[in-house]
């Protein structure tokens, strides 16, 4: 009795303010935040939370002990790695690999694609094909490719040697591994690519294509004045997430097949930082490293949009 | 009726007794092929110690040291860990390891071989005994062999040998003569190699590298020339390892640890050999053990009473032994041989009998320390590379990496 009692004269004073926050939260104005809540919060407990613990932590000397205090050593993390050799190999190679990647995963798949396109419904069998790769598990490609490449009685050696040739040991040469995972991971990836410029070239109306032909314009001439330019927004979305995602795509054949080597020749950052923090748990050196690559990562992404978003054509 | 019924409720209630008493342990390994043998010694050591029970958990070995680092860092369970040899002294440094023979009893640590232990010795102090070490032998293939007009049951026994056999197998058969591994654990191949030819691969405390004397440079452009001579075809672990079983390849020096892989891949393939590791002129034989060694985490209290009870019976020379025979591990117990049961089985098996030949002439594994680690072992693995390239001699390519080690590991030296 006491209970309700009590309870009745505090909900009377709450009335006012509970009402009020009815009204600010029945407000329409709010209700887009109400769907982004969610995101926001599981974008900031997993990603953002995380990153500005990491920025934390690169400014640290830490050995993953929970009794142990953090030593904060300011920038002394950054200066140790840019000033050795690892870190300075893996910096071309992740540059190397983020240029080459550009010719082969972002402006290959285009002809592919446009190729399909034209076939229209007879291109189904290829497109499946052509993107049969991407569904196949990286360390399988790694390690079936690790088999086809052997110097010593490889599937590539035995074709070769039926014409009396030999196979160059690819993965042994610093220059020529970096390259041979670029390929495989072209190889693996193309597909996916392949199929977003599919899904770019749906959207583009066939009549203007016809109505192009009517005024005589060869395959040159569509592809040139029609297909690009309506292709650029696909083209930039593809080249920010190849760039991206490419040191990380190269991550499973460089720790199979070459665990960075020949010389460090196909280590990259991200690889360089799997190495600093989960081998040898230098957690200050993986983190510093994180936050180096993410610097990269949006310095590179911000030249592209700043050099070529003016150069892509959002409407049809 | 009444008196079965009164029974089951009082079998009932002692196995909710005895549920309620046992202490569970924590026991992280990399065992895999191996598992069934540890769970079978495990479960008879449960049926010996009713009140304790032992959870294994199973991590692969290349990521075992970051499993136990971020379970001990969590908080999560950690009674006794595998943990791998070269990773020792950053475990001691960065964890919070219990001495094995500090409380009470620590006669049972004198069953290992002192050679054995001396990975985890630290002054007095022991923190870690050997469970699933390995040791480097020459893997040969008879068929490869006896093509090339050589004897299967005559191996090489000096790395002169190892060179001429390689020769002889490539110019008669066209195959691979020989490889030896390097990468493993990161380095362990070039830790063996100069080591064995009477070298300082790293000094005790792990701090500085010492490899760039004579013998050291001169092993290591043997090294060399067997790879530009084309010989050893430049290749990775694994490539090399597939080539063998494949049948592709004369010899393989590696690890004890691929002899069961190699007796599945040969069978009905090639006949496989086995001999020791080959001496360096005329040095004594020295091989590093590989493999890993088991620590001890548990708290104070029952748990740790438990865990140590569980090393205890581990250490048993029938434990240890079986444990050699069903996983083919090496037999860390002083003199394996007194045991019938492993007399008969090295009698009866003789691919183990180098593996047992070697057990008094192994030494410990260099441990790296706490800082520089992988600039030190990318470095070490680049002047591999190097050498096998063949564009310059060993005797101005050692003495820079092993420059290049030392500066890189550095920091770890203090003021000194």
């Amino acid at each position: 009795m006491t209970a309700v009692g009590t309870a009745t004269p505090s909900a009377g004073a709450y009335a006012p303010a509970l009402a009020r926050l009815r009204r600010t939260l029945g407000n329409r104005r709010l209700v887009p935040y109400y769907y982004l809540a969610p995101m926001v919060v599981l974008l900031g407990l997993f990603t953002y939370w995380p990153f500005v613990h990491t920025v934390y932590l690169s400014l640290t000397e830490w050995n993953l002990r929970p009794d142990t205090p953090l030593k904060f050593v300011g920038a002394a993390n950054f200066a140790e790695i840019t000033d050795n050799r690892l870190f300075q190999d893996a910096l071309r190679n992740t540059l190397i690999y983020i240029a080459g990647s550009i010719p082969l995963k972002v402006l290959l798949p285009i002809p592919i694609a446009v190729f399909l396109w034209s076939l229209g419904p007879r291109g189904q069998v290829y497109r499946s094909v052509i993107f049969l790769p991407t569904l196949l598990s990286f360390v399988v490609v790694s390690v079936v490719f690790l088999w086809l490449l052997n110097p010593i009685g490889g599937h590539a050696q035995q074709f070769f040697g039926l014409f009396g040739l030999s196979f160059p040991n690819v993965l042994g040469q610093p220059d020529s591994a970096l390259w041979t995972i670029l390929l495989i991971s072209t190889w693996k990836i193309i597909g996916f690519n392949t199929l977003l410029y599919i899904a770019g070239l749906a959207s583009i109306n066939r009549d203007y294509v016809e109505a192009m032909r009517i005024d005589g314009a060869g395959d040159w001439a569509v592809l040139r004045h029609l297909i690009w330019p309506l292709l650029t927004p696909t083209t930039f979305f593809v080249l920010i997430a190849t760039v991206i995602f490419s040191i990380q795509q190269v991550f499973t054949p460089i720790d199979i097949m070459t665990e960075g080597g020949p010389a460090n020749g196909t280590t990259n950052l991200f690889y360089m930082v799997y190495q600093y923090a989960f081998v040898v748990f230098n957690v200050g050196y993986g983190a510093a490293g994180t936050v180096m690559l993410f610097v990269l990562l949006l310095a590179i992404t911000l030249i592209k949009v700043r050099l070529l978003d003016r150069h892509v054509h959002y409407d049809q | 009726m009444t008196t079965i019924r009164t029974l089951a409720l009082a079998l009932f209630a002692m196995l909710l007794t005895t549920a309620a008493n046992a202490v569970e342990i924590t026991f992280y390994h990399y065992q895999q092929g191996n598992l069934p043998a540890l769970r079978a010694i495990l479960d008879d050591f449960e049926k010996a110690n009713p009140d304790i029970t032992v959870r294994d958990v199973f991590k692969p070995s290349r990521n075992i040291t970051a499993d136990v680092q971020a379970a001990l860092a969590a908080g999560r369970p950690v009674d006794v860990a595998t943990v791998i040899g070269k990773n020792i002294i950053f475990f001691l440094n960065n964890t919070p390891a219990v001495p094995l023979n500090v409380d009470g009893d620590a006669q049972w640590l004198d069953a290992y071989l002192p050679n054995f232990l001396d990975l985890g010795r630290v002054g007095d102090k022991i923190f870690a005994i050997p469970h699933a070490y390995g040791t480097p032998m020459i893997y040969m293939n008879g068929d490869i062999f006896r093509a090339a007009g050589l004897d299967p049951e005559d191996p090489p026994k000096t790395w002169d040998e190892v060179m001429q056999y390689a020769r002889q197998i490539k110019d008669r058969t066209g195959k691979a003569g020989v490889a030896h591994l390097h990468a493993s654990m990161g380095d362990y191949g070039t830790m063996v190699m100069v080591t064995n030819a009477g070298s300082t691969y790293l000094t005790k405390d792990g701090t500085r590298a010492k490899f760039d004397d004579a013998n050291g440079i001169a092993v290591l452009q043997m090294w060399q020339d067997l790879a530009t001579s084309g010989v050893m075809p430049i290749a990775n672990d694994r490539q090399w390892n597939s080539a063998f079983q494949a049948g592709q390849m004369g010899m393989y020096i590696t690890s004890s640890a691929a002899l069961r892989g190699f007796l599945k891949a040969s069978d009905g393939k090639f006949e496989l050999g086995v001999a020791n590791y080959p001496l360096w002129r005329d040095q004594p034989r020295r091989v590093n053990n590989s493999g890993g060694a088991l620590m001890l985490y548990s708290p104070p209290g029952e748990r740790r009473d438990a865990a140590l009870k569980l090393l205890k019976y581990l250490s048993r020379q029938d434990i240890s032994n079986r444990w050699s025979r069903e996983s083919g591990y090496m037999p860390v117990i002083q003199n394996p041989t007194a045991d019938p049961v492993m007399r008969e089985y090295i009698e009866t098996f003789p691919y183990v009998r180098p593996v047992i030949a070697q057990m008094a002439q192994t030494v410990p594994t260099a441990t790296w320390p706490a800082e520089g680690t992988l600039e030190a072992q990318t470095t070490v693995r680049a002047m591999l590379d190097e050498l096998w390239a063949g564009k310059r001699p060993a005797a101005e390519i050692v003495p820079e990496a092993v420059a290049k080690v030392n500066a890189a590991l550095a920091p770890n030296r203090g003021t000194n």
